[in-house]
């Protein structure tokens, strides 16, 4: 029987809860002061996007703290009687072996003005006199519904924010390495930044991608993004490079509603296996590079009027390079490279721009000048002598990660490691 | 081993350390002799001492102390106006209570600041002449405005003849006791030319593999520091291959991070040395100017280079089928 990931894999403790740390430290601090006395703050309100951990923060903490947790959500009604009925008992009365309590009223989005009616004015009674902690959670705080929770004398409103893609990624990282399921760095990566912030969804892109197979891929992934749109690009893509008429390469754009620089990417990286004479080949590059030009003055002067002409040019224009040039046999569609550069390669980037930065430090010059002419020997350094990568590591004031970049790898990093250690 | 980078370990500290580019020294010492220190620019090309003539004069006037005196801002990485208007402004202004009354702003690679930026720099380095001297370090003076350049004494580095280059290296040798053959030092000469950073660098890295350094050792480790071949992607290309050659292309680019316009550079370099017709040659030269311009357009490095590797094998197969 397959569990669902999101539940199987939940946070038993705060601790294992995915970014926020501000936020949970306050909020913990918070909890923990009941267990001395009253504060003046009875309710907690947290607040921020889905799927960021706010119900799991809660439920882990009540875990920690050993204490019983009593949830309404969305899915109970939340008349003023029920929420007195249910909440007003249990803020009030102690449990069966009196231990400690949280209440929790999730999905606050989701009481109505008709429906719920009262339902707000009760809680904020029932907040006035409670014994134990109350926790509010809501996606929209400013939401004037809850304009009644805003005073920070009574409230504790604790804000929740997005987690780091990185955090995301250790995350997901972790499940793989619980479910025995090897993963490329950059699949992951992909997953993690696709999910944008949004944890949940991303455990469960993992889960449907991932369960059952021996290694999960970037190429396993990476087509998520356009999940629903393959077939239509790849219809867009023939057209755009066998059509016979200016007209008939136009107009797939307009009818299949494809995101422009998408479909630049894709005709970019296919363009090549479609022509095999060299003149003509060199006319549709000639002609997409024209199209990335006029990209260029649009990014540079805001017209977006242009726009037509890069369309004409990436669409019609490459069509029209066809003479003769002929394709031997079929020709699959090839995912564009650049895109996967592009989002496994930041983080590399960064990386990179730090190293210059301490370079930069010591040796009196820019950054880019950092890169291009002392990196390289650098690296050589690095990857023949041990000691004396050792010591300029000291000097660079380099970190273990900067040591395994500039070596190239976490083997000869070692060597280094360990050299500095001596 | 040692614990520094060669080229800042032996870096002079003082005027009277530098062994070459002996006039411009001559007429720093006269500035640290008189007290006064005009702005200055110090113009030429890489690896000559432009940073280093200006580190030892502010050692030189002021001692010991001249941290405290001197800022060195590198425009390649601050490069906006809101530098000059907050950066250079507050440093340029507050008077210093030694006994030389200015302090000195080194501004490297001055070349790449915006024009904006230079147009402020300008009013800057006027209004606050009394309290701050100015030193623009850049490759090119021509880069740098016209009304900026006509308040700076100029001076122009060139590159180190071979002897101080090899004094230098011989040096450093000895000081490290390494073994280096004359053959390593006929190369280093040979690839560096007289840029003494890269040399220096060269031999550190040459010296790291532990072995006696000859010629074969300086031209892997040089060649190795250099991923940019633009020479056999040209020449892949030239023979038919397309898609290697936008392998190659995309390496420099994303795995090694080469500017598109160093690429270019490079491929304007390599285009007159190729074997083929002279006319060719000079079609050639104006896509490769075009590619050039579009760069500044806001183009894309990769798909305007990947273009132009297609005009490539256009030319190579034109070339000889005819």
């Amino acid at each position: 029987m397959h569990d669902a990931w999101i539940v199987k894999h939940r946070p038993r403790s705060a601790k294992e809860v995915v970014g926020n740390r501000r936020a949970i430290e306050i909020f913990e601090r918070w909890l923990r002061s009941w267990e001395h006395a009253i504060p003046t703050q009875r309710a907690a309100f947290l607040h921020g996007p889905p799927g960021i951990g706010k119900t799991v923060i809660v439920e882990a903490l009540a875990q920690d703290l050993g204490a019983e947790l009593i949830e309404r959500n969305a899915s109970d009604y939340r008349t003023e009687e029920k929420i007195r009925q249910v909440a007003g008992f249990a803020s009030q009365y102690m449990g069966f072996f009196g231990k400690n309590r949280i209440i929790l009223l999730d999905e606050m989005d989701g009481v109505y003005g008709t429906v719920d009616r009262g339902a707000i004015p009760a809680i904020t009674e029932i907040i006035k006199n409670t014994r134990y902690p109350i926790v509010l959670i809501a996606n929209d705080f400013w939401n004037k519904k809850f304009v009644s929770f805003r005073d920070k004398k009574k409230f504790l409103i604790i804000e929740f924010k997005k987690p780091s893609v990185n955090d995301i990624f250790k995350h997901l990282k972790k499940i793989c390495v619980k479910e025995s399921l090897p993963a490329d760095d950059d699949a992951l990566r992909f997953l993690a930044q696709r999910s944008q912030g949004d944890v949940r969804s991303g455990v469960n892109d993992l889960q449907a991608l991932g369960q059952g197979k021996k290694r999960l891929l970037f190429s396993d992934v990476s087509w998520l993004a356009y999940r629903d749109r393959k077939d239509v690009i790849f219809s867009v893509l023939r057209q755009v490079l066998y059509s016979k008429s200016c007209k008939a390469a136009k107009q797939m754009v307009d009818l299949a509603d494809v995101d422009i620089d998408m479909l630049f990417e894709w005709i970019y990286e296919n363009l090549p296996y479609h022509f095999n004479i060299p003149s003509e080949l060199a006319a549709a590059m000639e002609a997409l590079a024209t199209a990335d030009l006029y990209r260029g003055r649009i990014r540079q002067t805001q017209n977006w009027k242009l726009m037509r002409y890069v369309i004409d040019f990436m669409t019609a224009g490459v069509a029209m390079a066809r003479r003769k040039s002929k394709p031997s046999g079929w020709v699959p569609f090839r995912f564009p490279q650049r895109i996967r550069t592009l989002s496994t390669s930041r983080a590399e980037r960064k990386k990179k721009s730090e190293i210059g930065k301490k370079i930069k430090q010591r040796m009196h010059v820019s950054v880019g000048v950092a890169n291009k002419d002392v990196l390289p020997f650098l690296k050589i350094i690095f990857e023949s002598d041990p000691s004396m990568a050792a010591g300029l590591a000291g000097w660079f004031n380099f970190n273990e990660e900067e040591i395994i970049y500039v070596a190239g790898g976490k083997r000869q990093a070692n060597a280094i490691l360990s050299s500095v250690a001596n | 081993m040692s614990s520094e980078m060669w080229a800042e370990k032996y870096r002079p500290k003082f005027l009277k350390q530098m062994v070459d580019q002996k006039e411009i020294v001559e007429r720093l010492e006269s500035f640290v002799k008189s007290h006064n220190v005009p702005h200055c620019i110090f113009a030429g090309p890489p690896g000559t001492g432009k940073t280093t003539a200006a580190l030892c004069l502010a050692h030189d006037l002021y001692g010991e102390t001249y941290r405290e005196n001197l800022m060195e801002l590198n425009a390649s990485d601050e490069r906006g106006i809101n530098v000059v208007r907050q950066t250079v402004k507050t440093f340029a202004r507050v008077r210093t209570l030694g006994e030389i009354p200015f302090k000195i702003l080194i501004l490297d690679e001055a070349d790449n600041m915006t024009g904006d930026a230079q147009q402020a720099l300008r009013r800057t380095m006027e209004r606050y002449t009394e309290t701050c001297r100015f030193i623009l370090i850049a490759n090119y003076s021509g880069k740098i405005l016209e009304p900026i350049q006509s308040r700076c004494a100029p001076f122009r580095f060139t590159y180190l003849p071979r002897e101080e280059q090899d004094e230098y290296l011989k040096r450093i040798v000895k000081n490290e006791n390494i073994v280096l053959q004359q053959d390593g030092l006929d190369a280093i000469y040979e690839v560096c030319g007289g840029d003494l950073r890269k040399a220096i660098n060269s031999l550190q890295a040459a010296a790291s593999l532990g072995k006696p350094i000859g010629s074969e050792t300086v031209y892997s480790v040089v060649g190795r520091a250099n991923p940019a071949d633009v020479h056999a992607m040209i020449k892949i290309a030239m023979d038919g291959n397309f898609l290697e050659a936008r392998k190659r292309l995309r390496e420099m680019i994303v795995k090694y991070g080469v500017a598109g316009s160093d690429i270019i550079k490079q491929i304007h370099i390599e285009l007159f040395r190729l074997e083929i017709p002279e006319n060719l040659k000079v079609k050639l030269a104006g896509i490769v100017g075009e590619v050039d311009f579009r760069l500044v357009e806001g183009a894309s490095e990769e798909v305007q280079l990947s273009a132009l590797l297609a005009r490539l094998v256009e030319a190579g197969y034109e070339f000889k089928g005819g």
